[in-house]
């Protein structure tokens, strides 16, 4: 099935913006992330007979963008499991001091410069809204290693966000 | 425990949808696509030949299995050499039974006998021409053809020269 190119681009204008996002987020390179958005797309078109109307064309495609962006990652041979992983928990972080000062920019910009299994965790927990257990079969590691992972990020997140606050003073 | 990280994403999430993919990348997509479009056909025709292929190998895999099973094998099939000798053999054969047939009428008796032992060996030969189609070790098979026709052109000149010998001296006794 081959659906109409006028609707396909519909589908584009609505979604690119977004799911290039989301690729970003995951592999922090605008190449990459360019390709998975266009390989995603070109998937979703052609293989539109196999979505079902269960979930919306978006989180659909926002699996396949996810799953692709993953993929690439791997082929950079990089590891979720950190070697030092399971031991410690680090504490619940607070961001309380940054109550007033916090710019999603700021953020933004602090979050590509995790490593890339923090990075990971973190968007896909935070940003694109998916708890432990769907990070754990989305990225094929246990539940808890998502937390621990999720949780040594943010408090890497912070350290990044400290500096540049007192680079900022 | 404090979630403050969360509420904000969560507050501001829009802020972090900020980075554009390139303007030319839609263009990419539906080169791409159109060459998809293209592909089909081919593909479609590829298909088909794939199966007239198919077709025709078994078509003529079933023709040969049924001649194989019609018996028509030979023994030149397997192997030339032991085909050429056979022949051989077998012309010789034809010539001393000629031979044979005149005394025949002479000595009825003991040409009885000696056909009744070349009935033996032909009937050998007609097994083994039968079981050649199927048989896995079909070298084998023919070279006890051959030996079968050899061992029979030897009986014949036995009894030719026995039978010879017998009317010779049928002959002096008469004399």
């Amino acid at each position: 099935m081959q659906g109409s190119r006028a609707a396909q681009f519909d589908l584009y204008k609505l979604y690119a913006k977004a799911m290039y996002n989301v690729a970003l987020r995951i592999l922090n390179y605008e190449e990459e992330a360019e390709d998975v958005l266009q390989e995603s797309f070109l998937d979703a078109f052609t293989r539109i007979v196999d979505f079902r109307q269960e979930t919306t064309f978006g989180l659909w495609l926002k699996q396949i963008v996810i799953n692709k962006s993953i993929n690439y990652l791997r082929k950079r041979k990089m590891e979720f499991v950190s070697t030092d992983e399971v031991s410690e928990v680090p504490d619940e972080v607070s961001f309380d001091d940054y109550d007033t000062r916090l710019q999603a920019e700021e953020v933004r910009k602090a979050i590509t410069e995790l490593p890339d299994g923090y990075r990971v965790v973190l968007s896909l927990y935070l940003l694109e809204g998916y708890d432990h257990e769907e990070i754990s079969h989305i990225l094929k590691i246990s539940e808890n290693t998502s937390r621990t992972q999720y949780m040594r990020a943010k408090k890497k997140l912070k350290s990044i966000l400290d500096l540049k606050g007192m680079r900022d003073e | 425990m404090n979630n403050r990280l969360e509420t904000f994403v969560k507050e501001n999430r829009r802020s972090f949808d900020i980075m554009e993919p390139s303007p030319a990348l839609w263009a990419k997509i539906e080169q791409k696509l159109d060459q998809k479009k293209e592909k089909k056909p081919i593909k479609l025709y590829l298909w088909m030949s794939v199966a007239a292929a198919i077709i025709v190998v078994f078509g003529l895999g079933w023709l040969y299995a049924g001649k194989m099973q019609s018996g028509e094998i030979e023994i030149a099939d397997v192997n030339a050499v032991y085909a050429k000798k056979e022949v051989q053999f077998a012309g010789l054969i034809i010539e001393k039974r000629d031979s044979l047939a005149i005394f025949a009428a002479a000595n009825p008796e003991l040409y009885k006998k000696f056909t009744a032992d070349l009935k033996k060996l032909d009937e050998e030969y007609e097994r083994l021409k039968n079981e050649l189609p199927t048989s896995p070790n079909q070298t084998f098979v023919v070279k006890a053809m051959v030996k079968n026709r050899e061992i029979q052109l030897q009986l014949l000149k036995q009894q030719l020269l026995i039978i010879n010998q017998v009317d010779d001296y049928k002959k002096v006794n008469q004399i």
